[in-house]
This record gives C-alpha cells, sequence and structure tokens, in this order.
C-alpha cells in the first residue's frame, strides 16, 4: 500500500519571514498584507497573539492593541525560498516529491521507514519506523529554521489532516483512514462555503456524522462536491502523487524593509542568504558553479550579475569574497531594497589521499583559493599554462587548472635536461637597430636600442612612481657576438603571413638577447638568463 | 601627579626585562588503551610489528616533512645537501641562471606528480620551454601577479592550500609596488613549515633575510659560443656560478659550477626549436669544497 507523508508549515507566510530574519523570533511581530488604510494582519507570532493580535486585524486596530507591534510586509521572495528549502528537505527523504505549495509538501514514503526501523528484531511493527522517520523530518525541518508538522498516511488528504493537527508526528495506521478523520470536525475537510453551510443545516458537525450517510443521498443534495466531500469523510483520496523534477538552480533572495546604501550590511546579510544557500546544496550534495545575483534598486531598476566560480564549491567566504570584490569595483549606483542569489549547482570534486603517493590538493580549498586569486589579480592571470599550435614562439594559453590525481605511489624524478631557459617579455620590447654586411645576403646586427615610449609620462623624482619607471625594461649597447638570422614563417597562406627573422646577441654590457624583425620593425622578445 | 606616576610605573613595568618561557615540549604520542591492550596480549614479535592507521598517518607525514625535493641539478643538490628541504623555504639570489634552475625544479616535482604553483612576478614563463624541460604542464599552477604584495600573498595563498612546491620568481628586476615587510617572508616561512610546501625564491637579490632554510648565490654567468672569428656563431650555453652563501644545516661556502645548454647549434635554442634542443643533459660542474682552517692557515 502507497503511503504518503505530508509536511506542513503552519502560518507559512510568518514562518518563512522569521526564517529570513531569525532576530524577530521572540519578538510581536505581525505580517501585514495590502496596502494604507487596507493594510491587515495575516499572520502574527505567539507573543503578538497573547496580545489579543488576530488574523484579519487592520493594522491600526492592530497598533491600538499593541503599539510596539513589529509589522513585516508580505515578502514572495522569503516565501519562495522557504517553499524550496522545505522541498530540498522532502527530498532526503524521498525522491518522489510534490510541491502543493504554501508550506505543504507532499512526500511518497513507502518503503523509506526501513531506514528507520528498530535495531531490536523484537520490533516488526512498521507504524514506529514511519513515527521515527517522521520524527527526523521534524528534525531535519527544524535544522532549516522551519516549524513543520509531518503527517503519514495512505491518501494525500488523510496525511494533510494528519499533519494539520498540533500533536505533531501523527501516523494513520493502513486501513484506518476512516477511523482517524471520523471524531474531527468537517471544516478540517475545508467543504466550499455554500456546502459546509448545508452540512451545517442538516446538523453535521464531524467528519464521521457524514461518512455515516449514503453516498447517493449526499450527492442528489450538495452534486458532485457533496460526493467528494463523502469519498474525503471515507478516507478516499484519488487524487495521485505528482512528483516534481529536479531544480536546475537554488534561489534565495528577500526584500529589504529600508534601502541599504552602504556595502557592509549589505554583505552582512548577503552572508545569511549564502550561509542559507550553502545548506540547501549540501544537502542535494551539490556545490555552486556559478552564482549569479540581482539587486533590486530604488525608486526602480535592477542590477544583474554573474560570477563564475574556478571549480564548485560551498564556502561561503569565498562567494561573499568575490561578492564584495564585484560590487567594490563596480557598485550598483542606487540604494538595494532587495536582492535574489542563483546558485547553479554542480557536483564538487572529489579526491581520495593516498597513504603511499604524494598527496592531493583538496579540491575545495583549491576552488576557493584559485577564485580568490582571480579576484585579487584578475581574469587570465591565474591557471594551468598550456602550449598552442604554431612557430612563434610567444604563443601560449592558460585555461582551468584541474591537475589529474597523483600517482598512487612514490617516484622518483628523472634527471634534468639541462635547458638554458629564457625570460620571455610580454609584449616585446620595440628597438633600433644598426647593422652591417655579413657573408652573402644575411644581416648582422651591430648595436640595439630600445625605443622610449614618448607617451608615458616621465614619473617625478624621488616620487614612488619611480619604482614603476626602475621596472621598465632599457636595453642599449653595441653587439659582441651575433648569431643568425633564423627564418620563422606562419599563416603563409592568410593575407597578412607572420615572417620574421630571428638573432641571438651578445652585448658589450652584458645579456644575451633574442632579436626579431618583423617587417620593417626590430623587437626584443626574450632574453637568456644572465 | 599621583596619576601621572601611576602611568609611569604602568610604563616601566612594560620595560622590564621580558620572562623567557619555556617552549612548550612537542605534543607526544598517546598510546591508545585499545592499542594497548591488544599489544599486551600478542606476543612480542608479533606486538612490535603491529602499527596502528594514526601511527601510521603520523609517520608516513614526518618521513614526508623529513624528505627534500631533489632539483635534478646533480651539482645544486649536491650543494644543498639532497636538494631542496621539504617545509622549508630556499632562496636563489643573483643574476645567474635562476630561471633554468627554476625550470627543472618544476619539473621535478610535477614529474612526481605533485602539484607546483609558479608565482611569476616577471611574466617571463614560457610554457613551450617549460613543456620541453620536462615540466608536466597539468600540474603546474602559473600564477602572474604585478605586484611585490601580490606575489608574496599569491605564494602564502598557494602554500596553505597543500601545493607541494611553491616558487617565487622575481625576474631579473624588482617587481613594481613598495616592498613587502619583513614580516611577510616570517609568515611565508611558517606557511612552508605547517602545510610541509617547499618554497624556492628566485630573486636578483637576497629577500628572505634569516627566515630561508638556505640560500644560493648564483653569479658571474658566462655565455659560450660555438664558432670563431668571422664564421657563423651559435650560442652553445650559459654557465653560472653558484656558492652556498647561507645553510642551516651545512657549512656554507662552498662553489660549484653549473652549465646550462642550448643544444642542436642550427637553431640556437629558440624559434623552431625553442628550447626543445636539449636531447639529454649535458650538465657540468667543478665543485670547489671549502677549504679547511688548516689549509687556510698553509697558505
Amino acid at each position: 500500500m502507497t503511503r504518503l507523508a505530508c509536511f506542513y508549515v503552519p502560518m507559512f507566510v510568518l514562518a518563512a519571514r522569521l526564517r529570513s530574519e531569525p532576530d524577530l523570533l521572540n519578538e510581536a511581530v505581525g505580517i501585514v498584507e495590502g496596502n494604507g488604510s487596507n493594510a491587515h494582519i495575516i499572520a502574527a507570532t505567539r507573543r503578538a497573539r497573547k496580545k489579543g493580535i488576530q488574523p484579519g486585524q487592520s493594522l491600526a486596530q492592530a497598533r491600538s492593541l499593541l503599539p510596539k507591534l513589529i509589522a513585516r510586509g508580505r515578502d514572495p521572495e522569503c516565501e519562495r525560498t522557504a517553499q524550496e528549502a522545505l522541498l530540498e528537505v522532502a527530498e532526503t527523504f524521498s525522491p518522489r516529491v510534490e510541491d502543493a505549495g504554501e508550506g505543504v509538501v507532499f512526500l511518497d514514503v513507502t518503503g523509506m521507514e526501513r531506514h528507520f526501523a528498530d535495531d531490536a528484531p523484537s520490533d516488526p511493527d512498521s507504524q514506529n519506523s514511519e513515527l521515527r522517520l517522521a520524527r527526523a523530518a521534524l528534525r531535519a525541518c527544524d535544522a532549516i529554521s522551519l516549524p513543520a508538522r509531518v503527517g503519514i498516511a495512505a491518501s494525500k488528504l488523510a496525511a494533510r489532516v494528519a499533519a494539520e493537527l498540533p500533536k505533531s508526528p501523527t501516523v494513520v495506521a493502513p486501513g484506518e483512514e476512516a477511523t482517524f478523520l471520523a471524531p474531527l470536525p468537517l471544516t478540517r475537510l475545508s467543504p466550499e462555503l455554500e456546502a459546509a453551510a448545508m452540512l451545517h443545516r442538516f446538523g453535521l458537525s464531524s467528519i464521521g456524522d457524514l461518512a455515516k450517510l449514503p453516498e447517493s443521498e449526499i450527492a442528489s443534495r450538495l452534486g458532485e462536491v457533496g460526493r467528494e466531500l463523502h469519498w474525503a469523510a471515507r478516507g478516499i483520496d484519488p487524487r495521485p502523487l505528482m512528483p516534481r523534477p529536479l531544480p536546475p538552480e537554488f534561489r534565495e533572495g528577500m526584500e529589504l524593509e529600508w534601502p541599504l546604501v552602504a556595502l557592509e550590511p549589505f554583505l552582512f546579510i548577503a552572508n545569511a542568504a549564502l550561509d542559507r544557500l550553502s545548506k540547501r546544496m549540501e544537502i542535494q550534495g551539490f556545490a555552486c558553479k556559478r552564482l549569479e545575483f540581482t539587486l533590486t534598486l530604488d525608486p526602480e531598476g535592477y542590477d544583474a550579475r554573474g560570477i563564475d566560480l574556478p571549480a564548485p564549491t560551498r564556502d561561503i567566504k569565498t562567494m561573499l569574497t568575490l561578492m564584495r570584490l564585484d560590487l567594490e569595483k563596480t557598485p550598483p549606483g542606487a540604494p538595494v531594497v532587495g536582492f535574489s542569489f542563483v546558485a547553479h549547482p554542480d557536483r564538487p570534486r572529489r579526491a581520495q589521499l593516498s597513504l603511499f603517493g604524494p598527496s592531493a590538493v583538496s579540491p575545495e580549498k583549491l576552488a576557493s583559493t584559485i577564485a580568490k586569486l582571480v579576484s585579487i589579480l584578475g581574469d587570465g592571470r591565474v591557471g594551468m599554462p598550456m602550449t598552442v599550435d604554431g612557430h612563434l614562439p610567444e604563443r601560449y594559453a592558460i585555461n582551468v587548472f584541474s591537475p589529474p590525481p597523483p600517482p598512487d605511489m612514490k617516484r622518483t624524478p628523472a634527471r634534468a635536461r639541462g635547458l638554458l631557459a629564457v625570460r620571455t617579455f610580454r609584449p616585446p620590447i620595440p628597438i633600433e637597430v644598426t647593422t652591417r654586411e655579413a657573408q652573402g645576403d644575411d644581416v648582422q646586427i651591430a648595436s640595439i636600442r630600445s625605443i622610449a615610449d614618448s607617451e608615458t609620462p616621465q614619473p617625478a623624482p624621488n616620487s614612488r612612481n619611480r619604482i614603476e619607471a626602475g621596472a621598465k625594461v632599457e636595453i642599449g649597447s653595441t653587439v659582441r657576438i651575433c648569431s643568425g638570422p633564423w627564418r620563422i614563417e606562419e599563416g603563409w597562406w592568410s593575407d597578412r603571413p607572420d615572417i620574421r627573422e630571428y638573432w641571438d646577441v651578445e652585448l658589450d654590457r652584458g645579456g644575451v638577447y633574442r632579436v626579431f624583425r618583423g617587417g620593417a620593425e626590430w623587437f626584443v622578445d626574450a632574453r637568456y638568463e644572465m | 601627579m599621583a596619576v601621572l606616576a601611576r602611568r609611569l610605573a604602568t610604563q616601566f613595568q612594560l620595560l622590564e626585562a621580558p620572562k623567557i618561557l619555556k617552549p612548550a615540549s612537542p605534543p607526544q604520542f598517546v598510546e591508545s588503551e585499545a592499542i594497548r591492550n591488544l599489544r599486551a596480549t600478542l606476543e612480542a614479535s608479533i606486538a612490535s610489528k603491529l602499527t596502528s592507521g594514526s601511527e601510521l598517518v603520523r609517520a608516513v607525514a614526518r618521513q614526508r616533512r623529513d624528505e627534500i625535493l631533489p632539483t635534478t641539478i646533480p651539482p645544486l643538490d649536491a650543494l644543498l645537501g639532497g636538494g631542496l628541504a621539504r617545509g622549508k623555504m630556499t632562496e636563489i639570489a643573483g643574476r645567474g641562471t635562476r630561471f633554468s634552475i627554476v625550470i627543472a625544479t618544476l619539473a621535478a616535482a610535477t614529474s612526481i606528480g605533485e602539484a607546483a604553483a609558479l608565482i611569476d612576478a616577471s611574466d617571463s614563463f614560457d610554457p613551450q620551454l617549460a613543456e620541453a624541460a620536462g615540466v608536466d604542464l597539468r600540474r603546474l599552477l602559473w600564477v602572474r601577479p604585478q605586484t611585490m604584495k601580490e606575489t608574496v600573498t599569491a605564494a602564502e595563498m598557494t602554500g596553505a592550500t597543500g601545493f607541494q612546491l611553491v616558487i617565487i620568481d622575481m625576474g631579473s628586476r624588482r617587481p613594481p609596488g613598495r616592498r613587502v615587510p619583513d614580516a611577510a617572508w616570517v609568515r611565508l616561512a611558517r606557511v612552508a613549515e605547517s602545510h610541509g610546501a617547499t618554497i624556492l625564491v628566485s630573486a636578483p637579490y637576497a629577500l628572505t633575510g634569516t627566515t630561508s632554510e638556505a640560500m644560493i648565490l648564483a653569479h658571474a654567468p658566462r655565455p659560450r659560443w660555438l664558432g670563431r672569428g668571422n664564421a657563423p656563431r651559435v650560442l652553445a650555453g650559459i654557465e653560472t656560478r653558484l656558492k652556498l652563501e647561507k645553510h642551516r644545516r651545512l657549512r656554507p661556502g662552498q662553489t660549484t659550477t653549473v652549465f646550462f645548454q642550448c643544444e642542436e647549434a642550427g637553431c640556437g635554442g629558440w624559434g623552431v626549436g625553442s628550447g626543445r634542443t636539449t636531447v639529454e643533459s649535458s650538465l657540468s660542474y667543478s665543485h670547489t669544497p671549502l677549504p679547511t682552517p688548516h689549509t687556510r692557515k698553509a697558505s
């Protein structure tokens, strides 16, 4: 027999708001819907209710009863994220989960109770296992700051009614749905107003009273609505569970009560939202690969941004640092009154530690470090170097650093190849050259001198910028030994092929350089280290 | 006056000689009761061979710390007592062929499967040449900072992440930006110590001061050319003298000569065969040990 569980969050609107603002948990808070004189209370905390605040009161009435009442508007963003969080908790108990909206989730727990069975063989009762499952679900909901109630039954209706009862969790034994529903008032079935009034005129007050009457008699008087109510009263619910597909992204967001103009308060709130986002991804075994955030600006407009993470991570500090750097670089330009974070999930990288080989770098730490380095140094300055096909010596590419796993056993390094390294100049330094004739048609270089960039302003003496000027490479001397030329031609098939001639030159002042001529211009592109 | 006197008294207290605290003793491994009981029940010969998982992990970690990372340049390894010490910072300074040593060390580390980070402050790394020298580029993180502060920060971050080898190459000139405080090098040495990383600093002049384990001076580079007179010339390589300026465990002052060559005489070691020219090692060196006090006296 199918067993369905229902997670129900009473006063969901209020619960969602308190989840985003946990500081208000012990305060007298009322959630308000509508504007101006139409503003009315739709939910209130226990402390406010004790003072007489009830749903349906206007805000003015509520304030007259409790002047210190904290009023908060209904926040669809908070409610949506709270609902998603509830769904994700449900998905940790069953792969088949239905989103019924407004703090209600149904899930198929058929056979899942075996995971919560008692170790003692003397307990064959599956109802106890279901009770343990329900208690575990309550704990999981508490962990995401949602005070949920749980009911388990054979039909969606019975499970929903069981979850709505104040004593939670409630497990209805298989086949006992009608017995369970019988003593409960008819309002638990949420009949339509007209039907409810008619049933009241009939003198029916409990579900059991309705179930005892003949189905045809009720149907003849109330029509199709009456027939459905009679089925419900007998515990029959033909509606199947409609599982939802897995979400492609995780969202968190909030509308702020007042516009924020400074970065620090925004990051403080963003930290809490990212923390919730990270926990939700952790439940599903995901990590964030791309974080998109949209800021709602005051009085109107949006600012949408995206951060690509070098590797999937759940590290809040890293994401917050990247967000800070992005906002510092390009501020939104208007006060922020709301935000929405969207995390695109991916499977985190896993690595197994080796006892005998070199230890692998932790993928999570590596992702965080690379993300921080990219944010400090800029794009294209951190990564794995790559060779590129071609003939020009300055060619290179940089890619995402993703090292292969280290070998299982320790290796011995091979002997060095004794190769002389060159230091590449990026970009090549333009030079003036005097040449002399050599054997044949070849040209030999007699002297070189770097061309001063006249557009660069000269720093004032004793200024701090002198350090910058000191870093500029200046080359100039007569050539002692010249070797070359060697010719390179690339892209001969194109309109503008790259034809170069290269020389190695040793200068009288010291240093061996690599010089090339491309067209009519001369450059130094590397230095043999000395 | 009383208030002033009290203030002064507080200051004088601060000026008193600080009490030297005894250094904390290293943590001792405590054998768990379960293992003790198990060993007690076994025969002595078997019990001596019994090793718990935590003991094995500790032993492996200790062994890794004691290991050295060879640069695979025999003269340099001989000078450093086997290679670069793990968990320590080593510095190479001077105008010699430092970058060739850096590339050889990267090749040594990545070829045995270790992750390496090159903090290339001068942005002069050539991936073609490195690959030809035996560097496994998949295991190399290339970081190109633009200032001194970024350079040290990047080195500290990569060292703390778990890279087994972190190399800072400052290029031929000092990178732009203010001089970093000495405390930064102390911090970097601590990162190496705590994470077991090997840090190699290559700079035109000494930077790390007392924080490094060893300091090599690479100086007197001398290019060698093939061909004489008016005949066409080809760069054969560059010879450099290396001198052990400082070492915490070895006696400094020893010198050696290393020759890095651009083989393939037709190409000069670049271009079409850019740097991929050396087919086999042609390292040659002459080792000059420090004269003993006796020989000094005699001379």
